[in-house]
């Protein structure tokens, strides 16, 4: 039997199907600018890809953006908050861990889950870039590096420089000013990354640090990000094998997995 | 009535003020709880508490207050200032919070209204502040009185201080038939009538209250996943509530200003009807400007939260409420101490971009708690 | 896990009293040679004001200064271990109504907040930090939530009770002292403003000053010895008595007076007044100004802007704001901080001096502005009081963000400040105790265009206001 998650973001939308054997199938795609179609078009996808047919799915549940209109179409039967569904994803890869930071494109969110992966706590940041992918984003474009370059430049910074301000304007100013003095790429790039972690650090901290850590969304991906909010908070984050940004649509799937099974 | 006043209900300008006006009526302009309407109803004059309904548009409000300022204070200054308020005949200020105190001041600067009278209220109970504010409210009559040309004596003031005792009375049954166990009327429903009866005189309120307490006597709402009392800054923005009941979880009750705490406590010893009111008012003022009062405060939300059996609290505060942000953070360890689960929110008072955020909140509080 | 680490000598009052203690060794008159030597084995936060503090044109009145803090510190510290009561109060409380009391010493809530932002590692973001994550919200006063924030820590120096007369004139800083003595279980005391000018509302205050202090004597288990009381305020009138000879040397063009006096004035004012160090202080900024006066001697080439700040300053970069200003040519003639108005007690009986406690109690900045009953007239009389009186060229709000009064208030201070004086304000937004909010390159550039653009044109040749 088949189950399918449906997770609608703000910049990709993803879909996973799951069985008794684990993840089946899942598929990434740029959204469209309604939600309903970029449900639509990401499960076809995946469901193509694996030569499956709507008929296969017994279940579904959509989470994320305009996941009650994706219900409301009849793409899913049930729909779960991108928070429950970030946790138990996350629970289901790394059954040690107990808090969740899930970093996208356009927000941010600190989850404290149970033994069970039932949601314990969670804090959100969706109005502000700073902590978000898109703070990355700016900044990484203004040092003419792609967001993967980011990250492992950063690695080999000797020391990184201080961005002192909160927001991701004053942010690119002061990367200029240090473009400009002749800083080191590395040690700015490094900077960034600080000044990244220590945004979401102060979510963390809202929340309170409860056992083992791991990370979800696009932002997991960046190894300098990573480096500096295990410096942070003197943890070393719990990794698993499947891409980051899945992790919302796969506890989707898990949990239509739990009420269609 | 009662279907046409609910549907004026979020209109500012509504149609018994129209009808009120034309009749030759005069209305007073108040915003905060601490205010002893029973002194304007006494004058014969109507009691208009300011609102905005989540008016998103500030730009004149924010001509004048800046973006730093609360945003229920500029929507109300922006319809102050836009001609929306036109029909006000004066302001009655209070000291509620800094932010209302820049909305009034700017908005007499600018509209400089014939009547415009303020009420000192203080921030603490005892005999001295007491006596002070009973002072402050013999004043506001003697105010009220000379530039309306009226009488409020003795008996106007009981008669009004017995209708509102009323309405006490009336609105606790409210909120019975809301906290029970299978709820007949909605939080959303609630602060509607609220709304409504705060731009109404206190004896048409009264009868309609009856009205409202007879139709609803047998209704019965569709089950939710969780009850919640929903605590907070002024707000007045019933779709917010609707909102959250739309999720599953049911505002079985609230310690909202626009809502419980503008009613519930308000009791007094005094034979003497100014006395009695400063007691009202003063006394059981349950707003977090009440900076030594937070013992009481915690006491009647948590004892609200016990009659009502909620499941889990809701603490909503606009961005910039000094007085709620700093609060909440009390309230929520309170609160989770006696094993009552804390959602805390803060909004932009108005904006529509918030209603995803929020309903996000909710459904992931309400996966949490199990409902 | 803690979420921020903490080491045990850490907490705001412990940590700046230790780092003080460097303050504390400098001698006067040092050559900038040795002044280099010093800067060099600092870390870089508190290198960079004590860059600013140690320019040579007030090196000496800062090492005063400086030491002064340390001893302030070491007296509620040691204080303590021997018996007193250490009050933590905010800024607008006279503290030299807790020196008439033997076994009472005050903590300035800001001052505290003021001094972990120049001394220490970081700034004391830490400390606002770990008070953010308990869920106190962002845009509450920096100036209080450094110190809430380190107080929350529990490892940091608790005082015994908390004294908050800001119930009147200011929400966030009430709220933020009545959860700090709540969350840390000492009393707290409560001084209100009512918003009534009248003769009522003044004696309505003195009868709540008057409750205050018997409260306090109640707490204390001691009765305010009358003696006691002449000697300080005795000291307190003299320091008052320096003020204004200070305020008046502001009125020379150039200005004699050094920007960052600005600071130490109600510096001093909020944490020392009523001592012998108060008038020391006092006395030495107002030597440097009468030599810098006859010496004609001013940081730049000529005095270009004279400027009246409506509200506090920033504190960040102190350097960056007080002496790059005057570098520029732009004269500091005080801020909002500075409308302290101090008036000479009468020391007759404990009444007048209770009497005259409660005046200036009530006089004091934030207090008679923003507990005024209207907020905007206060202000603005006071602001154009002063910038009449000092020859202010232009108004600067510093838009601190978390300043919901002035703010609310600032539009039309700024507008009948163009109509009935002719002086121009800028508005700037930012964080003055916080560096995250907006950098000073973008202060000063904003500062600086207000300045060519608008208030320049409006001089004459000759330089004075058009």
């Amino acid at each position: 039997m088949n189950f399918a998650g449906i997770d609608v973001g703000s910049l990709t939308a993803q879909a996973v199907v799951v069985n008794e054997d684990g993840i089946r199938a899942f598929k990434s795609i740029r959204v469209k600018p309604n939600p309903v179609d970029s449900a639509q078009a990401v499960v076809d996808m995946v469901l193509s890809e694996d030569s499956l047919s709507w008929k296969d799915i017994k279940f579904c549940v959509s989470t994320g953006y305009g996941r009650d209109k994706v219900q409301a179409k009849g793409l899913s039967q049930d729909n779960m908050s991108e928070i429950s569904c970030h946790g138990l994803g996350a629970f289901w890869l790394c059954p040690e861990a107990r808090t969740v930071i899930d970093i996208g494109g356009q927000d941010a969110k600190v989850i404290r889950i149970g033994t069970n992966g039932e949601l314990a706590d969670f804090v959100m940041n969706d109005k502000c870039a700073a902590g978000t992918g898109r703070f990355l984003e700016v900044q990484a474009r203004t040092l003419g590096l792609s967001l993967e370059e980011l990250g492992e430049i950063a690695l080999g910074a000797e020391r990184a420089v201080e961005l002192s301000n909160r927001c991701s304007i004053f942010c690119e100013t002061e990367v200029l000013h240090y473009m400009q003095a002749g800083n080191d790429k590395a040690d700015i790039a490094a900077g960034v990354c600080r000044a990244m972690a220590d945004r979401v650090a102060a979510l963390v901290r809202r929340v309170g640090l409860d056992g083992e850590v791991t990370m979800t969304g696009g932002v997991a991906k960046n190894v300098g990000v990573r480096t500096e909010l295990e410096r942070i908070f003197s943890v070393r984050l719990v990794t698993y094998e499947v891409d980051s940004q899945i992790v919302g649509a796969l506890g989707a799937a898990l949990v239509a997995k739990r009420m269609g099974g | 009535m009662v279907n046409t006043l609910q549907e004026q209900s979020t209109d500012i300008y509504t149609e018994y003020v129209r009808d009120w006006k034309e009749k030759g009526g005069k209305v007073l302009g108040y915003a905060c709880i601490a205010t002893p309407v029973e002194v304007i109803e006494a004058a014969g004059i109507l009691p208009y508490r300011i609102k905005a309904f989540g008016h998103p548009d500030t730009e004149l409000g924010d001509a004048y207050l800046a973006r730093f300022n609360c945003r229920f204070c500029r929507s109300c200054l922006q319809l102050g200032l836009d001609g929306t308020y036109d029909f006000l005949d004066g302001l009655l200020e209070t000291n509620g919070c800094d932010h209302l105190r820049g909305m009034f001041e700017n908005w007499q600067h600018v509209i400089k209204h014939d009547f415009f009278h303020y009420l000192k209220v203080p921030h603490f109970v005892r005999d001295d502040s007491l006596d002070y504010f009973e002072e402050e409210l013999a004043l506001m009559c003697q105010a009220i009185c000379e530039h309306f040309e009226v009488d409020i004596n003795e008996q106007k003031l009981s008669q009004a201080i017995a209708t509102y005792d009323d309405i006490q009375a009336k609105l606790k049954k409210l909120y019975e038939l809301r906290e029970r166990s299978d709820p007949a009327v909605s939080g959303a429903e609630v602060m509607r009538i609220i709304c409504t009866g705060s731009s109404m005189r206190g004896e048409d309120f009264n009868a309609l209250l009856d009205k409202i307490l007879a139709e609803k006597a047998a209704a019965k709402l569709p089950a939710s996943r969780a009850r919640m009392i929903l605590l907070g800054s002024a707000t007045d923005e019933i779709d917010l509530v609707a909102d959250m009941e739309s999720q599953g979880a049911f505002i079985a009750t609230d310690a909202l200003c626009f809502g419980s705490r503008s009613f519930w406590s308000k009791s007094g010893e005094s034979t003497e009807p100014v006395r009695l009111l400063a007691e009202k008012y003063l006394s059981n003022l349950f707003c977090p400007r009440m900076f030594a009062e937070y013992d009481k405060r915690r006491e009647f939300i948590l004892q609200t939260a016990e009659r009502a059996n909620v499941d889990g609290a809701v603490i909503v505060y606009n961005k910039f409420c000094d007085l709620h942000g700093v609060e909440a953070v009390s309230l929520r360890m309170d609160l989770e101490k006696n094993g009552i689960p804390v959602l805390v929110l803060e909004k932009d008072y108005g904006s529509k971009a918030d209603s995803g955020r929020i309903k996000t909140r909710v459904q992931a509080f309400l996966e949490r708690i199990g409902g | 896990m803690p979420a921020t680490q903490l080491r045990e000598y850490e907490g705001l009052i412990n940590r700046v009293s230790e780092i003080f203690t460097i303050a504390d060794k400098l001698p006067y008159n040092m050559t900038d040679e040795e002044v280099e030597g010093v800067l060099h084995i600092l870390p870089g936060d508190l290198e960079k004001t004590l860059r600013a503090f140690l320019s040579p044109r007030v090196r000496n009145n800062s090492v005063q200064f400086l030491k002064m803090i340390k001893a302030w510190l070491t007296g509620a510290r040691e204080g303590q271990q021997h018996g007193k009561k250490v009050f933590l109060v905010p800024f607008n409380f006279p503290v030299e109504a807790l020196y008439c009391f033997e076994n009472a010493w005050p903590v300035t809530s800001e001052v505290l907040s003021t001094m972990g932002v120049a001394a220490l590692e970081g700034q004391g973001e830490r400390y606002w930090d770990y008070a953010m994550g308990l869920g106190l919200p962002d845009f509450a006063c920096s100036a209080n939530m450094i110190e809430v924030g380190s107080a929350l820590t529990s490892i940091d120096f608790v005082p015994d009770a908390v004294i908050s007369d800001c119930f009147g004139s200011c929400d966030i800083n009430s709220k933020t002292h009545e959860f700090l003595a709540r969350y840390m279980d000492i009393p707290l005391i409560f001084l209100e403003k009512p918003v009534d000018d009248t003769e009522r509302g003044i004696n309505q205050y003195y009868r709540y000053f008057n409750t205050m202090v018997e409260e306090i004597e109640e707490f204390l288990g001691e009765r305010l010895d009358e003696q006691r009381m002449r000697d300080v305020i005795g000291l307190a009138n003299q320091a008052s008595e320096l003020f204004w000879e200070l305020w008046d040397l502001h009125k020379f063009s150039p200005c004699p007076v050094p920007n960052i006096f600005s600071l130490f004035t109600y510096g001093t004012r909020f944490v020392a007044w009523g001592t012998e160090r108060a008038v020391e202080i006092m006395q030495s900024m107002v030597d440097t100004a009468r030599e810098r006066l006859e010496n004609g001697s001013y940081p730049s080439e000529r005095e270009m802007v004279r400027s009246m700040w409506s509200y506090t300053s920033y504190y960040f970069d102190m350097a960056g704001l007080f002496n790059w200003m005057e570098e520029n040519g732009i004269t500091h003639l005080g801020d909002g901080l500075n409308l302290v108005f101090p008036r000479i007690v009468d020391t007759t009986s404990r009444e007048t001096m209770l009497k005259g406690l409660a005046e200036i109690a009530r006089n004091m900045p934030m207090t008679r502005q923003m507990g005024a009953s209207s907020m905007s007239v206060q202000w603005l009389d006071d602001i154009m009081y002063a910038s009449k009186e000092l020859n202010a060229d232009c108004v600067i709000y510093c838009g601190h963000h978390s300043c919901k009064q002035t703010w609310s208030g600032a539009s039309i201070v700024r507008s009948e400040l163009m109509k009935r004086a002719k002086i121009p304000t800028l508005f700037l937004q930012g964080d003055s105790w916080i560096r995250r909010m907006t950098p000073m390159s973008v202060l000063q550039e904003t500062i600086n265009e207000f300045v060519n653009t608008i208030v320049k044109k409006r001089r004459t040749p000759a330089g004075t206001v058009g």
